[in-house]
C-alpha cells in the first residue's frame, strides 16, 4: 500500500518540477522583448511621454545600454536592459 | 540662406513622419510646448462647473470613458492595447494622474488635438456630457480595478446618453453649468 502511494507523490513530483520552467516562462511573457529599431523606438516614444522623475531616468539610461549592447552584437545583454527600460516606463 | 535649406528639406521628404520613429528631443520638446501653451491659452475663460464631484456626473462619464477612451488612455488594471502602443505621440494613462487643470481637460475632449489622434469629441457630444467626462477622469487615478469595474458596469450606457442629448437631456442637461 505505501509503494504505490510513494510512486503516485514522485510522479506528481517530477510533474511539478516538469512543469516549472513553462510556469515561469509563462511569467515573463508580460514583456515579449526584442532586440532591435523597433522595440527601441517604441520604448524611446514611450519614454518620451513620461514625466520627469527617477523613473523616467532609469528607463532612458537602461535603454541607452541596450542601444550599446546592440552595437556591441550583445543581442541578451540588449534584451535584459530592454526589459528594464520598459519596466521603468510602467512605474 | 537657412529657409531655402528648409524649403528644400522638406520637398525632398527627408524628415520620417511615421509614428514608430519618434521626434527628435528638440522637435519632441518644440511640439510638446506648443500643444500645452495652445491649451492652456484657450482653455483660461472655460468656466468649470462646479459639481465635478457629483455622483451622477462621475458615474455618467465612467460609462462614456470606457466606450470612447479607455482603449487609448487605457483604465485601472487594464493592459496596454494595440493601438496604445501604436500610438505617436503616446496617449497618456490616465489612471496615472495628470497636471492638466479641469478647463484644459474639457478643452482637449471637445477639440481634440491635431496630430495626436485624440478627435474633437465636441463635434458629436454637447458640453454637458463633455463635462461628465472630465468629472470621472479626475476621480480615474484613484479608482481600483474593481471599483472601475463596478462603475462602468453601473454607468448608464452611452448610446442612452446620447440619444438623451439628442432629445433635449434630463435635469442635469440643462446647459446652465459652465460652458466656453
Amino acid at each position: 500500500m505505501r509503494k504505490p502511494l510513494r510512486n503516485i507523490s514522485r510522479v506528481l513530483l517530477l510533474v511539478g518540477f516538469a512543469g516549472l520552467p513553462l510556469t515561469l516562462a509563462v511569467g515573463h511573457e508580460g514583456h515579449h522583448v526584442q532586440c532591435n529599431g523597433t522595440t527601441i523606438n517604441a520604448v524611446k516614444a514611450d519614454i518620451q511621454a513620461m514625466g520627469e522623475g527617477e523613473a523616467r531616468t532609469t528607463a532612458s539610461s537602461e535603454l541607452q545600454a541596450a542601444q550599446e549592447m546592440m552595437t556591441k552584437n550583445d543581442i541578451e545583454g540588449c534584451k535584459s536592459h530592454i526589459h528594464s527600460a520598459m519596466e521603468a516606463t510602467e512605474k | 540662406m537657412l529657409l531655402a535649406a528648409a524649403v528644400v528639406a522638406i520637398y525632398a521628404g527627408l524628415y520620417n513622419i511615421a509614428a514608430d520613429v519618434p521626434h527628435t528631443q528638440p522637435v519632441y520638446w518644440l511640439l510638446d510646448t506648443i500643444r500645452h501653451r495652445s491649451v492652456v491659452t484657450r482653455a483660461r475663460d472655460i468656466v468649470v462647473p462646479n459639481d465635478l464631484d457629483d455622483a451622477n456626473r462621475i458615474s455618467k462619464g465612467a460609462g462614456q470613458y470606457a466606450e470612447m477612451c479607455s482603449g487609448c488612455h487605457l483604465a485601472p488594471g487594464m493592459k496596454r492595447t494595440e493601438i496604445s502602443q501604436g500610438l505617436y505621440p503616446r496617449a497618456p494613462e490616465l489612471r496615472r494622474g495628470t497636471d492638466l487643470t479641469p478647463a484644459e481637460q474639457f478643452w482637449i475632449v471637445k477639440h481634440g488635438l491635431k496630430m495626436t489622434g485624440m478627435p474633437a469629441w465636441g463635434v458629436t457630444h454637447d458640453d454637458e456630457l463633455l463635462w461628465d467626462v472630465v468629472a470621472f477622469v479626475r476621480n480615474l487615478p484613484e479608482l481600483t480595478p474593481d471599483q472601475y469595474e463596478a462603475l462602468v458596469k453601473n454607468a448608464p450606457k452611452h448610446e442612452e446618453l446620447m440619444k438623451d442629448m439628442e432629445m433635449g437631456g434630463d435635469d442635469n442637461h440643462t446647459g446652465k453649468n459652465g460652458h466656453e
